[in-house]
């Protein structure tokens, strides 16, 4: 029974940090009809900033997490202007291969600018755990499953509650409508892009005392959010955290149960069977998948 | 009376060129001496054959794969395999591999011919990591990321060759055989159903377009062509591994040149690995392997953004001002 809580918390903990990605993820895909491949790098870069801020300075990532999300969610705006928008009612080939291409960008220049060799913060969250009815737990998994479900949260309420939560929400249901309802559809993408992206910044910067720091880090992380944002149904914000953390759970338990090799081929196997039975996922809208415009 | 003259649009032109293509790609070995040109070279025409696999499912009949290094894969093993344990001849194997890949493209379509745009995307990219994960941990069958070493055994009737020519014309059938095929669906009845689909499903259909039938045919002779690339690799290369073979990079690569080349069209996924692999070698050469992928992810941004018609359309711009001041010489002539 100990154990099964143990394998149970262990998941929803990692669960949580894969939401903070998803939710970003999803609601990109939600607003912007982009698949944003380079999500996963925007983290990778807030890992680097973190082990350098660390390194040089000393700083915490917990104290550096408010210097690296504003300049991640400036560079999101900058990719947004550049990158993004320009991809925007393109065909396909375009809407993909653009962040692919950034994604490939990205990676190889932090692998030239910082080398292949993998980095590690250390500081007092590192190692250390506490005890809750006999379940340990890492200090610094639950800062950041804090944090994310922190954010998942307050970003539900923004967009159900506010004004321009409401005009997001307007821009994922008919772009064309919602600019003539008089909505600035382009500073809503912009605005949905960098936040996102500076949520998946902050994550790496909060995970940095855990996580191992290389320059393809992303990409051990991104099939796994396209698998959870698709169980969720590609652009539902509530559907990507219960996804997540399901995916968590069963990534540690099928990793306990049948190795890691098998229990990650559980979840693609589930992946493909969902994409084909239901591709609007479990939360998300009928008829997401058809709807191009 | 103006001699008419065979123009390079027309078919009787086309055939012209193409020939005069072949004869100079038949005497490249001979011209040719250096080994490292050579073997750059005939990795040039695999991509090329690769690229066009590719192309058959993506450009004609739209279906953005970034799963096909799990058949450029499944054809090295296939062959390699059954050459090492039992000692069948990879020119047979090369078939078999094919067979097998078809087979597994034909079922990739049949269970995802109704996604469309990322779905599409994402359901190829699952497959082909469920690919590479099997083909990691089923070490009894693979040797997992230890791989396969083909040993020189036997020689031209095991397609193992001790010169790199003979590799060359291996090469060369192969690009002919794929291009040879694409050319064939593009003209025939299922290309123009395939680019009636891609352009609007709906009214195809309407129109009395088989879909899923030509969608199944075209995912599985795209997936039994770059089977075919995968078994000449592996025994051109002698080793694979699953990095070399059914990593995700792979995919996102084989798609990447057949973009920059120009998709879509037959000979945009051969352009686009002449560019692409002597560039992508230079530059890893020259200035490393990180910039060199710094340098495929810029120009994949950027042809997408920019150029979404790829290379083929500047040579094809280039070719229309040619004739129209050849012609306006002409007249002037007259």
């Amino acid at each position: 029974m100990q154990l099964v809580l143990q394998i149970v918390a262990n998941g929803l903990l990692i669960g949580g940090l894969y939401a903070l990605l998803a939710v970003g993820l999803t609601l990109i895909f939600g607003v912007l009809r982009v698949v944003n491949f380079a999500h996963a790098e925007f983290m990778m870069l807030g890992m680097y900033g973190a082990y350098w801020l660390w390194a040089i300075f000393g700083l915490d990532p917990y104290v550096s997490v408010f210097l690296i999300t504003p300049v991640i969610f400036l560079l999101g705006v900058a990719v947004d202007r550049v990158i993004i928008q320009r991809s925007i009612g393109k065909p396909d080939v375009t809407v993909v291969f653009a962040t692919l291409g950034l994604s490939i960008l990205l990676q190889n220049a932090a692998l030239t600018l910082w080398q292949a060799d993998i980095r590690s913060v250390s500081t007092f969250a590192s190692g250390s755990v506490f005890v809750v009815g006999g379940v340990r737990l890492s200090v610094a998994m639950s800062v950041s499953f804090a944090a994310a479900m922190l954010f998942a949260l307050g970003l539900w309420f923004f967009l159900t509650r506010t004004m321009y939560g409401k005009a997001i929400q307007a821009v994922a249901q008919n772009r064309r409508a919602a600019a003539l309802m008089g909505i600035d559809v382009k500073r809503v993408y912009l605005f949905t892009y960098s936040v996102a992206v500076a949520a998946a910044g902050a994550m790496g910067v909060l995970v940095a005392p855990i996580f191992t720091i290389f320059p393809r880090v992303g990409q051990t992380h991104i099939v796994t959010i396209f698998v959870i944002v698709v169980l969720g149904g590609l652009g539902s914000v509530p559907g990507a955290v219960v996804a997540a953390l399901l995916v968590g759970i069963i990534r540690a338990g099928a990793g306990f149960l049948l190795g890691t090799a098998w229990g990650e081929l559980s979840y693609f196997a589930v992946f493909l069977l969902v994409l084909v039975v239901r591709p609007q996922g479990f939360f998300g809208r009928r008829g997401a998948e058809v709807y191009g415009g | 009376m103006p001699i008419k003259s065979a123009s390079l649009t027309s078919p009787s032109g086309q055939r012209i060129a193409f020939a005069v293509a072949l004869v100079l790609l038949l005497c490249v070995p001979l011209v040719i001496r250096d080994i490292y040109w050579l073997d750059l070279g005939i990795t040039v025409l695999i991509w090329a054959s690769l690229a066009t696999a590719w192309n058959i499912s993506a450009g004609f009949a739209g279906g953005l794969s970034l799963g096909h290094a799990a058949f450029f894969g499944v054809g090295a093993y296939t062959s390699s395999l059954l050459f090492l344990r039992l000692g069948i001849t990879p020119w047979i194997g090369v078939f078999v591999g094919a067979l097998l890949a078809g087979a597994l493209g034909a079922l990739l379509g049949v269970i995802t011919f109704r996604l469309k745009g990322p779905f599409f995307v994402l359901a190829t990219l699952a497959f082909g990591i469920v690919v590479h994960i099997v083909n990691v941990n089923w070490r009894d069958l693979t040797r997992g990321a230890a791989g396969l070493l083909l040993p020189f055994r036997g020689g031209p009737q095991n397609m193992l060759f001790p010169n790199l020519w003979a590799y060359w014309y291996t090469g060369l059938g192969l690009l002919v055989l794929t291009v040879g095929i694409s050319i064939a669906i593009e003209r025939s009845r299922l290309g123009y159903y395939l680019v009636a689909l891609r352009e609007d499903e709906d009214a195809a259909r309407s129109l009395g377009v088989r879909v899923v039938r030509s969608k199944v045919v075209a995912a599985a002779l795209s997936a039994a062509l770059a089977a075919c690339a995968g078994a000449v690799y592996a025994t051109f290369i002698q080793y694979i591994d699953p990095d070399s073979t059914t990593q995700f990079e792979l995919s996102v690569q084989i798609a990447l040149v057949a973009i920059v080349g120009g998709m879509g069209t037959t000979l945009g996924p051969v352009l686009g690995a002449a560019i692409v692999i002597p560039l992508g070698e230079i530059l890893r050469a020259r200035v490393g392997g990180g910039p060199a992928l710094v340098v495929y992810g810029f120009l994949l941004m950027v042809i997408v953004l920019a150029a979404p018609n790829g290379a083929i359309a500047g040579v094809r711009l280039i070719g229309r001002r040619l004739r129209r001041l050849m012609d306006s010489g002409r007249k002037a002539d007259a």
